[in-house]
């Protein structure tokens, strides 16, 4: 609201991937969150316009060119896409504020419907081959690499009872696979460079980069 | 080799009233060929003149004009107006009948019914029966089949005027009649009753004093179509009454000169509606007061019906048979002379109008009809009929349904004639399938690209709607909205001359999207749809406003709220209609198997039915035999042989190859839409689950008796319930010798708060059983303590048998209960006696209990949870339309039969189980079933593939398929629109509801709040 | 707002609640106009954003009407469409709309007094509420709406 707050005529840009698949961003929560901000500025006593769009992907530049032709109608833009997008749009057009309406939490799966739980965090190194599948940096609160620690009981991890303890799980998984002899194999210090310790990542495909 | 008779493939049905329209409609939906006579010029019988119908207040032309249009439309139905039976020779399979038609001197293909020549010469028109003081019109009422009109040549004295008048050339002086004769298999005798005609009772006033009426007359003044444009007023002088009473019995119940002996079984009904319509018109401003001897409201939820008349609406009931009605010189008002209980004098109070409620008898034509038919009759003029099938006359072949059966009301008439459909479709030949030679709809135009051409057409619907709306500046009003190209107002809409109007609209305004202002679209979309789908409008470009249920039913207090929600509802509906689009229907083979579930009376005269047209069967039973609760009965009152019967029917039942009985049987689950159940059990002692798939099912679990624990039931040994006391009579008849006092107590469990409806039967067994006891013991005294004896239609006989035999019959109020306890070797009982004025007691050897029946409860809770089906609040199943469909259920491919449906004798239990057949078998001819267009439909462009849709659908429809987007298998789905709603894409629109009509609508809505 | 007349718009499925209206009608249940249908297959049908439009175009009550519980043509729509009810009326509270202008109510096909019931209980109850701020805003400009806002 306090982003919006100044402006008469915002654009709110949806995004059909990522977001739309996880209910956060796309046609449906684009109308909503226009209803609800029209309403909600209306209810101050002022007035405002918010145009609706929703682009296949905001993280490519073919697709945010869409926008072009509605960009000089309004004063600012708002994303639902994740950081990507917001990013993108605010690259294409320089002189336009943008703002984010999502906060971006976490790479996940849905358990069910309209259930997500964080699965992994990027770090660029993956070692899911050596923990059953279950992976500890993105689903172990303290990260660690060698096994549990003293606050695991029972299968789950000591910040709360509906959280899993990731080292019980691997522990429960390898055994299954018949391959405890992983567990007991020590893994050194992470090399956390290819996980953002070395500053801002690109990766460049050489076959397919022009 | 002798020729073998030919059986003919044609059901003859005489009488186009409600009940030989239901047959007739029923054995064409079946495919059986239908000859349709009536003596009238137009069909619909008594029905089309009654102003509403209880117990649902309706209006009956709007539910009754549907049935009639699709009566003269059906392609198996030859219909026959103005037509008589002259003769019949021949038998079942082949009866050969002669008939005569009588000179219409119109052309019915030519006429337009325009109304020119009736403008014109008003005088050569027939006079309409009744108090009808406007112009003579023939047309009986405004959705009238044929729609045409008919001339009465004798009163004519410009013929060539006359022809000159019509602009069709549809008038032919010359018109002859003819005689011939038509060979069908089977005949329905359904002509209907006349009205007792109280001219002769000169002590009433009939006939002398303007503002006595019988209430068929009255009924015409309450209706829209009526003489008096649906304006209540008093004849004598055309002011409002302010106190009108009805007098109940007139021509019924042995008690004037002429009168049948019989309980004319409806009159007590429809005296509490014209009382409750009274009211509800005129509320405080009038006062009703009914003159009974028994208010005998015992159809299902009548009771109900009749508690709200008298604490809702403050009908008063007087229980007394009045004197005389007289005008005293010079006097304006009407004087009633009566006495009651409570005083010894009479009393006399005025009145400005008496209604006198006369009751139904045979009329010498039907007496004659019968004669030339060969059927026998009973002392009353009525055809006798089998005592475990009501519908069965004496002769073979033919069957009579209806209140020439015995005097009832409109749902049993339908009941008895879907039963008599069923067994006149038994008797004939399967016809050869005819070519298509049906003229095929034109071509539907191309409507998609083009500008939005609305029409807009505002149903009157006579008081209806036009009654508390200016129905005229609605249509003015939707003239000037947005893409109105037209808007007018129609009389009925759902008339046929309404309706061929909006199809000349269609074309010549060449419009593309229709609005019809007017009822429900629950009722009337489907017939609003093959409107304009033959007018070569795809089907689903029309939408409905319903103004009625919506607006002016509910809001009648206040005109104004009533004629801006009309306006909101009219833009809405012409803001959807205009973004609705062209849609094709989807259809699937249908199944067709039966499920029946509950192996009683009932469940095993359905199943038979449709397992000797062919179809496979299975029976369902809850316990471990079939026969249920009447296999503890072992005589009816006309002392049919119960056990005989129901021991030869499970025996049928058994030995038939298209039935599987499936006993032990518990429904665990159900599935799937008409057409293609899937209903699973468990079954036999193991519980072994099986499914069953099947097309239609048939709801027949019965009820069950019930044994409140009241006056000492079940604690003393002297106590019984009247089903206890049958199967003693004839079990241990020497016990029952030797009492020399027996008390009955009625109502018992019945009529009170936990079970506020009456029993049906209890009155008539209470008589039985009295009866049974004086033919052991002539010397014993039986008192029978009742509230309001309902010994209806022939069972009053018996009543009267059993007064004359001595019963004592002792009327107890609600308030007053009798009160028992245990004696010195017997039941001390003790009441107060209204004519005595004293209380007494009597010491009984037995003590019987009419304890009637109840739904069960349980059962019934959880079938209906499973089949999703309604109940009443008393937890009987509840039919589609209380009047007009009373055996099918709300959801399609269900019906109900027996006591299920409601408290029943077994021969009613029978009717109904042979009128579930019929209906099922209108269902099982088609090969298809339609399923509609309202589909999802997924956009695949903007489809994410998220899975929320196939998550979220309640039936495992949608999928992603190869390409990578969600797909909707049209002819799976169920159209509830819960993925629509979930998609997070909005790649999914519901057909028939697109999210642009909808928020259409809330566009048009606030346009006028925010304006 | 003298004589304050609010309007609320009834989302109905098709197999029970509109039937029970068109009970309502012909039993002659007498409501108040303010209620406005608009029909639909199923209760489960009835978008959160169809709802949150009927707001911001004004409506000062909506509420969505489906059958009983355990009696929905199609499973459990109307237990979706509860819980649907049940988020909007958070998500209207975020904005600043009371939540309570939003209802979820279930009856039967045969419940007509059950219709006219609710639908004079929810015009009372909104009534009494006062109009909705977003209709104040609609209809009177931004001034008032922002001095109904300050008190």
């Amino acid at each position: 609201m306090e982003y919006i707050k100044p402006f008469k005529r915002i654009l709110l840009v949806g995004c059909n991937e990522c977001v739309t698949v996880c209910a956060a961003g796309g046609r449906k929560e684009v109308g909503l969150l226009a209803s609800g901000l029209h309403m909600a500025v209306l209810k101050s006593g002022a007035t405002i316009e918010i145009r609706e769009h929703t682009l296949e992907r905001q993280c490519d530049p073919e697709y945010v060119e869409e926008l072009v032709p509605m960009i000089d109608g309004v004063e600012a833009v708002m994303s639902m896409a994740c950081g990507c997008g917001v990013q993108e749009i605010a690259r294409r057009f320089k002189n336009k504020p943008v703002f984010p309406a999502l906060n971006t939490k976490f790479m996940g799966a849905s358990e069910r419907q309209g259930v997500w739980s964080e699965r992994c965090q990027g770090c660029g190194d993956c070692l899911l081959g050596m923990t059953g599948g279950i992976c500890p940096i993105a689903r172990c609160a303290k990260q660690l690499m060698n096994g549990p620690c003293g606050g695991s009981t029972g299968g789950h991890c000591e910040i709360g009872e509906d959280t899993d303890c990731a080292w019980a799980l691997i522990w429960e998984r390898l055994k299954a696979l018949g391959q405890i002899e992983r567990y007991v194999e020590i893994t050194p210090a992470k090399d956390w460079r290819p996980g953002g310790g070395s500053g801002p990542r690109k990766i460049i495909r050489e076959d397919l980069a022009e | 080799m002798q020729k073998q008779q030919q059986v003919s493939d044609k059901v003859l049905v005489i009488g186009g009233g409600m009940g030989g329209i239901r047959a007739a409609l029923d054995l064409a939906e079946a495919e059986k060929k239908v000859i349709l006579v009536d003596r009238d010029y137009t069909i619909g019988g008594l029905m089309t003149q009654l102003d509403r119908t209880f117990p649902t207040n309706n209006c009956d032309l709007c539910t009754l004009s549907p049935n009639l249009s699709e009566g003269s439309r059906q392609e198996y139905i030859e219909l026959l107006t103005m037509t008589t039976v002259k003769g019949v020779k021949g038998g079942k399979g082949n009866f050969t009948v002669s008939m005569e038609t009588a000179p219409r001197y119109i052309n019915l293909d030519k006429c337009t019914a325009c109304g020119e020549c009736h403008k014109k010469f008003p005088q050569c028109v027939r006079f309409t029966p009744g108090l009808d003081h406007r112009a003579p019109t023939c047309m009986r009422y405004p959705q009238a089949t044929p729609q045409a009109f008919s001339i009465d040549l004798a009163k004519c004295d410009d013929v060539e005027g006359l022809m000159k008048s019509c602009p069709a050339g549809a008038i032919n002086p010359d018109d002859m009649g003819r005689k011939f004769e038509v060979t069908c298999g089977s005949i329905v005798l359904s002509p209907g009753g006349s009205l007792f005609d109280p001219s002769h009772l000169d002590y009433l006033g009939y006939g002398q004093q303007p503002d006595v009426v019988t209430s068929l007359q009255y009924e015409r003044i309450l209706s829209a179509s009526g003489p008096t444009m649906g304006q209540l007023v008093r004849p004598s002088n055309g002011q409002q009454p302010k106190k009108v009473a009805w007098i109940q019995c007139i021509g019924s119940r042995g008690l004037q000169k002429g009168a049948g002996a019989y309980c004319s079984s409806a009159c007590c009904m429809f005296a509490l509606k014209e009382a409750i319509v009274t009211k509800e018109r005129f509320h405080d401003d009038i006062e009703t007061t009914i003159f009974y001897m028994d208010m005998r409201t015992m159809g299902k939820d009548y009771e109900r019906y009749f508690l709200r008349a008298k604490n809702e609406f403050g009908v008063r009931f007087v229980r007394s048979r009045p004197h005389s009605i007289v005008r005293e010189g010079g006097a304006e008002n009407l004087s009633i002379t009566y006495s009651c209980d409570d005083k010894s004098a009479n009393i006399t109070e005025e009145f400005d109008m008496v209604v006198l409620s006369t009751g139904f008898r045979i009329s010498d034509e039907v007496r004659v009809l019968a004669g030339k038919l060969g059927i026998d009759l009973n002392s009353s003029s009525f055809p006798v009929t089998d005592p475990f099938n009501p519908v069965a006359t004496s002769v073979p072949g033919i069957y009579v349904a209806g209140v020439a059966q015995a005097p009832k009301d409109i749902p049993e008439t339908m009941v008895q004639a879907s039963a008599a459909a069923c067994m006149a479709a038994g008797d004939v030949a399967v016809p050869v399938k005819a070519e298509e030679d049906r003229e095929p709809p034109p071509p539907e135009f191309a409507t998609v690209g083009e500008e939005a051409r609305v029409g807009v057409f505002i149903c009157d619907c006579g008081e209806n709607i036009g009654g508390v709306v200016d129905a005229g500046a609605l249509a003015e009003f939707a003239s000037q909205l947005p893409q109105v190209v037209v808007s007018e107002l129609k009389g009925h809409g759902c008339s046929r001359q309404s309706m061929r109007e909006i199809q000349e609209s269609i074309r010549d305004n060449k419009l593309n999207r229709v609005v019809i202002g007017g009822c429900s679209p629950r009722t009337h979309e489907t017939k609003f749809q093959e409107t304009v789908r033959a007018a070569g409008l795809n089907k689903y470009l029309v939408e409905i406003a319903n103004i009625r249920d919506q607006a002016t039913w509910v809001h009648s207090n206040s005109p104004q709220d009533a004629t801006a929600k009309a306006k909101d509802l009219i833009r809405m509906a012409v803001g959807s209609v205009i973004r609705s689009q062209p849609l094709v229907d989807q259809s699937l083979p249908i199944n067709k198997d039966i499920l029946v579930v509950g192996g009683g009376v009932a469940g095993m005269n359905a199943a038979l039915q449709l397992a000797d047209q062919g179809h496979k069967v299975y029976l369902a039973e809850k316990t471990d035999k079939l026969g249920g609760l009447a296999a503890r009965i072992h005589s009816t009152i006309e002392k049919g042989d119960v056990q005989t019967y129901v021991k030869d029917l499970i025996a049928r039942t058994e030995a038939h190859e298209n039935i599987q009985i499936i006993t032990r049987a518990l429904i665990v689950d159900h599935s799937g839409m008409p057409g293609l159940f899937k209903t699973g059990m468990q079954t036999g002692k193991q519980m072994f689950y099986r499914q069953i798939e099947h097309g239609v099912t048939v709801i027949a679990t019965g009820a069950k008796p019930n044994r409140p624990p009241q006056y000492l039931l079940g604690e003393n040994a002297a106590v019984s319930t009247q089903l206890d006391l049958q199967a003693l009579l004839a079990e241990k008849p020497e016990t029952a010798k030797a009492w020399d006092n027996v008390v009955m107590i009625q109502c018992v469990g019945s009529r009170d708060d936990e079970n506020p409806n009456c029993s049906r039967i209890c009155c008539q067994s209470a008589i039985k059983n009295a009866l049974r006891i004086l033919a052991l013991n002539p010397e014993a005294r039986i008192f029978v303590l009742y509230r309001d004896m309902r010994t209806f239609g022939f069972h009053e006989e018996y009543y009267q048998k059993a007064r004359e035999l001595g019963v004592i019959f002792v009327r107890y109020s609600r308030e007053q209960p009798p009160r028992v306890q245990a004696g010195d070797g017997g039941i001390e009982v003790s009441f107060t006696d209204p004519v005595l004025g004293r209380e007494l007691t009597v010491a009984a050897d037995h003590l019987c209990l009419s304890t009637g029946m109840v739904a069960d409860e349980d059962g019934n809770s959880e079938l209906a949870m499973l089949f999703k089906l309604p109940r009443t609040a008393d937890g009987y199943f509840l039919e589609d339309h209380v009047k007009l469909r009373p055996i099918d259920l709300p959801v399609p491919g269900f019906f109900v039969a027996g006591t299920a449906h409601s408290p029943k004798l077994i021969n009613e239990s029978v009717a109904q189980a042979l009128a579930v057949a019929a209906r099922a078998r209108t269902m099982l001819a088609r090969d298809t079933i339609n399923l509609g267009a309202r589909s999802a439909k997924v956009d695949k462009n903007i489809c994410a593939a998220c899975l929320i849709c196939v998550r979220s659908c309640p039936f495992s429809i949608p999928f992603i398929n190869a390409e990578g987007y969600s797909e909707i298998d049209p002819a799976k789905c169920h159209g509830c629109g819960v993925c629509v709603s979930a998609c997070p894409a909005k790649a999914i629109q519901l057909m028939q509801f697109e999210d642009d009509r909808i928020l259409a609508k809330l566009e048009e809505l606030f346009e006028r709040t925010n304006a | 707002m003298e004589n304050f007349e609010p309007v609320i718009v009834a989302f109905c499925c098709h197999y029970c609640a509109y039937t029970a209206a068109d009970m309502a009608g012909s039993q002659r249940l007498t409501y108040p106009a303010n209620v406005k249908i608009i029909r639909v297959p199923c209760s489960g049908k009835v978008d959160a954003l169809h709802i949150v439009k009927a707001f911001e175009k004004g409506a000062d009550g909506v509420y969505v009407a489906g059958c009983l519980e355990g009696d929905c043509h199609f499973k459990n729509g109307n237990v979706r469409a509860a819980r649907r009810v049940e988020s909007v009326r958070k998500y209207l509270e975020e904005i600043g709309l009371e939540g309570e202008r939003l209802e979820m109510v279930t009856m039967s096909a045969g419940m007509g007094y059950r219709f006219a019931q609710v639908a004079t209980e929810m015009t009372e109850k909104i009534r009494k509420m006062g109009p909705s701020p977003i209709h104040l805003a609609l209809a009177g400009g931004a001034s008032e709406a922002r001095k109904a806002a300050n008190i």
